[in-house]
């Protein structure tokens, strides 16, 4: 069961916007994080995913472990939400 | 390719999202045909990544390729286009129907457009591949904003190279721009780049070889390894783009009656048909396009057109 998911993007990231648009039509919810908007968090975008690349989805379950996805990969994504 | 009787049915099915998809999905719906596309990656292509775009019509002082391609993407879906998030793997003329193999099963189609444009080439050199996305990077929009105040190495000498290294002088702190032999940009592009030469915030080494991608373990790329003249150099980065053309994504018809050519595009005849009737391609992955969002467009309106002279030709093939 997911817990929470939180979406490392920026503003010019193609890739970025299809991962959000797969999560809202999956109806689930999300925080995103910008990394132009927020550059001090780029570096936990980094530790997370051990890539200097966005999008990065970081899933949450419900015994707090933790999946990471880097990329737009819907072969990992989707199996990691659920 | 499995049992036909169960096999979901379609008027056209488009393979890829890119451009010349999204103008034929316009074209092809507003004509009432039924429509559904399969993109495996970004809905509108290479146009989606490509920072600003100033030489598609009608936008005076550009547009940012995201932007042009939710447009066009709401255009589409605006008279119906269907767009489904898969791959297609494999195509096989079965005469009235074309029966595709894709990552929500098979699916069948009365003609099909193949718009799939291409993929960023790899240089081919070590450390390329063990660095990537650590340090090596195809996609400055996506991965440009991880090198503020950083060094970077651009390698290619084309349009690619020289728009997507002006873009990240937003980021970088300085780019070494290193162009195998002379380069291939056009005079706008190249007159931009002089501006940040002169800055002292870009320099070109030309007739440099990129030779190898150094880095270290947990820290990531270092430096960048090249020839130039004969003798060995090297430029201290933290990242490395590459933008040193494209391939074609055509490996999918590889098993199919489709004709390519020497470097992989797909052989069409003036209708924009392939060897298999019935099937049209349009856009970067069609022999003899001229690589351009504006005449991928025009290619999709053009395959639209005869996809439907090609539909009203037919009677509709018997329902499962
Ligand atoms: C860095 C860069 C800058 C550029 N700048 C400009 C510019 O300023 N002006 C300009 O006019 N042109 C520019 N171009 C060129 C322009 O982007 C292309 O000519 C245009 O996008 C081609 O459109 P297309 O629809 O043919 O293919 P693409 O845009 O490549 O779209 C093809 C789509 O098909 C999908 N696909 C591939 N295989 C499959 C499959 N088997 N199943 C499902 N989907 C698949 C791909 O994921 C892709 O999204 C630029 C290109 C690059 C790389």
């Amino acid at each position: 069961m997911v817990k929470n998911i939180t979406v490392f993007t920026s503003n010019t990231c193609a890739y970025c916007q299809m991962v959000k648009k797969y999560l809202g039509a999956k109806g689930m919810t999300y925080e995103e994080v910008n990394i132009d908007e927020h550059p001090h968090r780029q570096a936990e975008a980094m530790k997370m995913s051990g890539a200097t690349t966005v999008p990065v989805t970081v899933v949450t379950k419900g015994d707090d472990s933790k999946e990471v996805v880097v990329g737009y990969n819907l072969a990992k994504l989707a199996p990691a939400l659920v | 390719m499995g049992d036909s009787k169960s096999i979901p049915e379609h008027d056209v099915i488009i393979v890829g999202a890119g451009p010349a998809a999204l103008t034929a999905a316009i074209y092809t719906t507003r004509e009432d045909i039924e429509t559904l596309l399969f993109e495996r990656g970004v809905v509108g292509g290479l146009a989606a990544v490509t920072d600003k775009i100033d030489n598609y019509p009608g936008f005076p002082n550009g547009v940012e390729g995201l932007k042009l391609a939710g447009e066009l993407q709401k255009q589409a879906e605006r008279f119906g286009a269907k767009i489904e998030l898969g791959e297609v793997s494999a195509i096989e003329d079965q005469n009235e129907w074309k029966l595709l193999k894709t990552t929500d099963g098979d699916k069948k189609a009365r003609a099909v457009l193949i718009a799939t444009g291409s993929d960023y080439k790899k240089i081919g050199v070590p450390g390329e591949e063990e660095f990537y996305a650590r340090g090596v990077h195809y996609c400055a929009t996506c991965d440009g904003a991880f090198y503020r105040d950083k060094r970077l190495v651009v390698v290619g000498g084309g349009n690619s190279a020289f728009q997507e290294a002006i873009f990240l002088t937003r980021f970088a702190s300085h780019i070494d721009l290193l162009v195998r032999s002379t380069v291939k940009a056009s005079d706008v592009l190249e007159d931009e780049m002089q501006k940040f030469v002169k800055e002292g915030k870009v320099t070109i080494h030309l007739g440099t070889a990129t030779d190898e991608v150094v880095g270290e373990e947990g820290k990531g790329v270092t430096k960048v390894m090249g020839t130039q003249d004969g003798k060995k150099v090297e430029f201290l980065a933290d990242g490395v783009f590459v933008f040193v053309g494209l391939k074609p994504n055509s490996q999918f018809v590889a098993e199919s009656k489709i004709e390519l050519d020497d470097i992989g595009f797909i052989k069409t005849n003036p209708d924009l048909e392939t060897a298999i009737p019935g099937v049209f391609a349009a856009g970067d992955i069609r022999s003899g396009a001229t690589m351009q969002i504006a005449s991928a467009a025009g290619e999709g309106a053009t395959a639209a057109l005869k996809i439907r002279e090609y539909l009203e030709g037919r009677p509709h093939p018997v329902q499962n």
